[in-house]
C-alpha cells in the first residue's frame, strides 16, 4: 500500500532540548496511534506534519509533497490540537462556519457542513451557545468537528480523547473507525494504552523523542507484558497471601510494608498473576483492602523498554 | 489571492466585532465624544469664546493624532499574530488552505475597518457637535472630511508598522509603547530631517492651514518644518506598503512557538 505520509530522518529541537529524532515513518491508510508517555515528542511529530513546526533535519511529505506552506495539502488535512484553544467569543456555529469559510465555501455549504460535523460530534442542542459556556467534553467535541468538517483525507488527532467522559470517548472512537472504513489516513496520539487499544491495532511506541518499537497491538503487548510489573496489594492477612504466591514461578520478587499492612509483589506476568489473585480472593479467610500498581503508567513500562 | 484575502478579512471582521476589545476601543473613542458635547455646553452657558474650529484643532492634535490613531494601531497591530499565540489559537488558522500572506493582509485590513470606523465616527461627531450652527456650510463638511481622511492615512501606517513588529517580536507591545508614545512624541520636534523619522511629522505636514497654528496648543507646530503634501501622502502610502510587506514576509517564513 501506498504511503500517505512520509516522514523521514526528522529531527526538531527547541533551542538545547531535543523533540525528536531521526523519526522515518511511513503512515498508510486506515487508523495509526502514536503511543507514549507524556513529552515524548508525538506533539512536535504532529506539528511537523502538519506545517506547524519545520524540522531541523528531514523532510515530511503528504501525497508526496512537502507540507510546510502547502495550501493544496491543508486542504485534504484536518488537524485536532492538543491545547484547549478556541476563540472563546464565539458559539459552536460560528466558530465552525468561520473555519470552514476559510475552503472558499459559500455560506449555505458552510452551515450545511458544520451541521453535520456537529450532528457527528453530539452537539447541535448547544451550537448557539458561546464556546466559553461549554464544559471540556464539549470543547473536545467542536474540537473534533472542525476537525472534520470539510471532510479531509487525513486526519491528525493529538490526544482527541482527552476530557471526555467514557460514553464521549466511546462516541468518539467509534467516529474514528467510521473515518478509517471510509479509507481516510488517521493518525492519533495517546498517553493511554487502553485508548489506543481501543481504537486500532497498529502502533507506533515513542519515547524521548524516539520510534522505540512499531507493530500491532499483539507486539507491543509482548512487549509490555515482558516488564515486570509491581503490585501492591493492603490485607490484614498480608503475610499469608505472600506465602501463598510466593511459590508461583512468575512472583519475581516479595517485599512487605509491615506499617501499611500492605505487601508488593513484582512479576513479569501480570495476567496469570490477577488469575491466581482472584481464585485466592474466593478463599472466605482472606480479606482485601486496596490493590495497586505503583508503577502502572507508561513511563515507567517505556523507561523499562529503553533500559533493555 | 484576493479571495484568501477576503475570506480571512470576513471572519476577522466579524470576530473583531464580537470581541471585548473592540467595545472598550469604541468607548474610548467616544471620550472625544464626550470632551466635545461637555465644551460645547460650556461654550453655550457663555464661559468659552474661542472658535469651535480652533478647539477641533486641539483635539485633532492632541487626541486624534497623538494619542488615538497611534493607541489602535498599537493595539490592534502587534496583537496580530500576538493573540493567536497567547490564546493558541494559531493552528486553526495555519493548517487552513490560504496562503500566510493572506492571513497577514486580512486580518490588517479587517483590523483597519474596524478601528476605522471607531476613528471616523468619534471625528464626525466631535466636529460636528463642536461646529454646527446657524452658520455651518459644506466647505466645513469636506474640512472634517479631509481630517478623517489624514487620520485614517495615520491609522494604515501605523497599523502596518504595529503588524511588523507583532510578526517579528514576541512581546512587540513593549517596543510598540516606546516607539508610538515614546520615538514619535520626541522626534517630530527635532529639527532639519530628523522629524522625518517620524510617521506624525508627515501627518502634521497634511495640515499646513495650521503650521502657525493660534490654538492653546500651537506650540506643538512650531518646529514643524513640513513635508510637501503630495511627498507626505506617497511616504504613508510606502510606510504601509513596506511594512506590510515584510509582516508579510516574516510570518510566510517564521514559525511560532507557543510558551511551553
Amino acid at each position: 500500500m501506498t504511503a500517505v505520509i512520509e516522514a523521514r530522518n526528522l529531527s526538531r529541537w527547541y533551542g538545547n532540548v531535543l523533540g525528536i529524532s531521526e523519526i522515518t515513518l511511513n503512515l498508510e491508510p486506515g487508523i495509526t496511534a502514536l503511543l507514549g508517555p507524556n513529552g515524548a515528542g508525538k506533539s512536535t511529530f504532529m506539528k511537523i506534519i502538519t506545517g506547524q513546526l519545520k524540522p531541523n533535519i528531514g523532510q515530511v511529505a503528504i501525497f508526496g509533497q512537502p507540507v510546510w506552506n502547502n495550501r493544496h495539502i491543508f486542504r485534504r488535512l484536518g488537524f485536532c490540537p492538543e491545547s484547549d484553544a478556541f476563540y472563546e467569543e464565539l458559539t459552536g456555529l460560528e466558530f465552525l462556519t468561520g473555519l470552514l469559510s476559510l475552503y472558499g465555501f459559500d455560506r449555505k455549504e458552510c452551515l450545511d457542513r458544520a451541521d453535520r460535523a456537529l450532528e457527528l460530534v453530539e452537539l447541535q442542542d448547544v451550537s448557539r451557545r458561546p464556546i466559553r459556556s461549554y464544559s471540556r467534553g464539549m470543547r473536545q467535541r467542536i474540537k473534533i468537528a472542525q476537525t472534520i468538517a470539510h471532510d479531509p483525507e487525513v486526519l491528525i488527532l493529538d490526544e482527541p480523547l482527552s476530557g471526555l467522559d467514557p460514553l464521549g470517548k466511546r462516541r468518539i472512537i467509534r467516529l474514528i473507525k467510521e473515518f478509517r472504513d471510509a479509507g481516510k489516513t488517521v493518525v492519533v496520539s495517546s498517553h493511554v494504552l487502553p485508548e489506543v487499544e481501543a481504537l486500532t491495532s497498529e502502533i507506533v511506541l515513542i519515547h524521548n523523542g524516539k520510534i522505540l518499537a512499531r507493530g500491532d497491538i499483539h507486539f507491543i503487548r509482548e512487549l509490555l507484558d515482558s516488564h515486570p510489573h509491581m503490585i501492591r496489594i493492603k490485607s490484614p492477612q498480608y503475610r499469608d497471601l505472600a506465602r501463598l504466591l510466593s511459590s508461583q514461578d512468575y512472583v519475581l520478587h516479595i517485599s512487605f510494608e509491615p506499617e501499611a499492612s500492605a505487601v508488593v509483589f513484582e512479576t513479569h506476568h501480570r495476567d496469570r498473576f490477577f488469575d491466581r489473585l482472584n481464585e485466592l480472593v474466593l478463599d472466605p479467610g482472606l480479606d482485601l483492602e486496596e490493590i495497586t500498581s505503583p508503577d502502572d503508567n507508561l513511563q515507567a513500562v517505556f523507561d523499562y523498554l529503553v533500559e533493555r | 489571492m484576493r479571495e484568501e484575502i477576503v475570506r480571512v478579512f470576513s471572519l476577522y471582521f466579524f470576530l473583531g466585532k464580537k470581541s471585548g476589545r473592540a467595545r472598550t476601543f469604541f468607548l474610548l473613542s467616544s471620550a472625544a465624544v464626550l470632551m466635545a458635547l461637555i465644551i460645547r455646553t460650556y461654550r453655550l452657558a457663555g464661559h468659552l469664546t474661542e472658535d469651535g474650529q480652533v478647539i477641533f484643532q486641539n483635539f485633532l492634535m492632541v487626541f486624534f493624532l497623538q494619542f488615538l490613531i497611534v493607541l489602535l494601531g498599537l493595539f490592534y497591530g502587534s496583537s496580530i499574530v500576538a493573540e493567536e499565540l497567547d490564546s493558541r489559537t494559531l493552528p486553526y488558522l495555519t493548517s487552513r488552505p490560504v496562503r500566510r500572506t493572506a492571513i497577514i493582509i486580512g486580518k490588517y485590513l479587517a483590523y483597519l475597518s474596524l478601528t476605522s470606523i471607531m476613528l471616523v465616527l468619534a471625528v464626525l461627531l466631535s466636529y460636528l457637535i463642536l461646529n454646527l450652527d446657524p452658520d455651518f456650510r459644506l466647505k466645513d463638511l469636506m474640512t472634517v472630511l479631509r481630517y478623517s481622511a489624514i487620520l485614517w492615512l495615520g491609522l494604515a501606517a501605523y497599523l502596518a508598522f504595529f503588524s511588523f513588529l507583532g510578526t517579528w517580536l514576541k512581546k512587540p507591545i513593549l517596543v510598540g509603547l516606546a516607539f508610538g508614545f515614546g520615538w514619535e512624541s520626541v522626534i517630530q520636534y527635532f529639527p532639519g530631517t530628523t522629524q522625518k523619522l517620524s510617521v506624525a511629522h508627515f501627518l502634521k505636514s497634511l495640515l499646513p492651514q495650521y503650521a502657525s497654528s493660534s490654538g492653546k496648543l500651537g506650540f506643538l507646530f512650531i518646529r514643524l518644518e513640513p513635508t510637501r503634501p503630495l511627498v507626505a501622502v506617497l511616504i504613508l502610502a510606502g510606510i504601509v506598503a513596506v511594512f506590510l510587506s515584510l509582516a508579510c514576509l516574516i510570518f510566510t517564513y517564521k514559525e511560532y512557538l507557543f510558551e511551553d
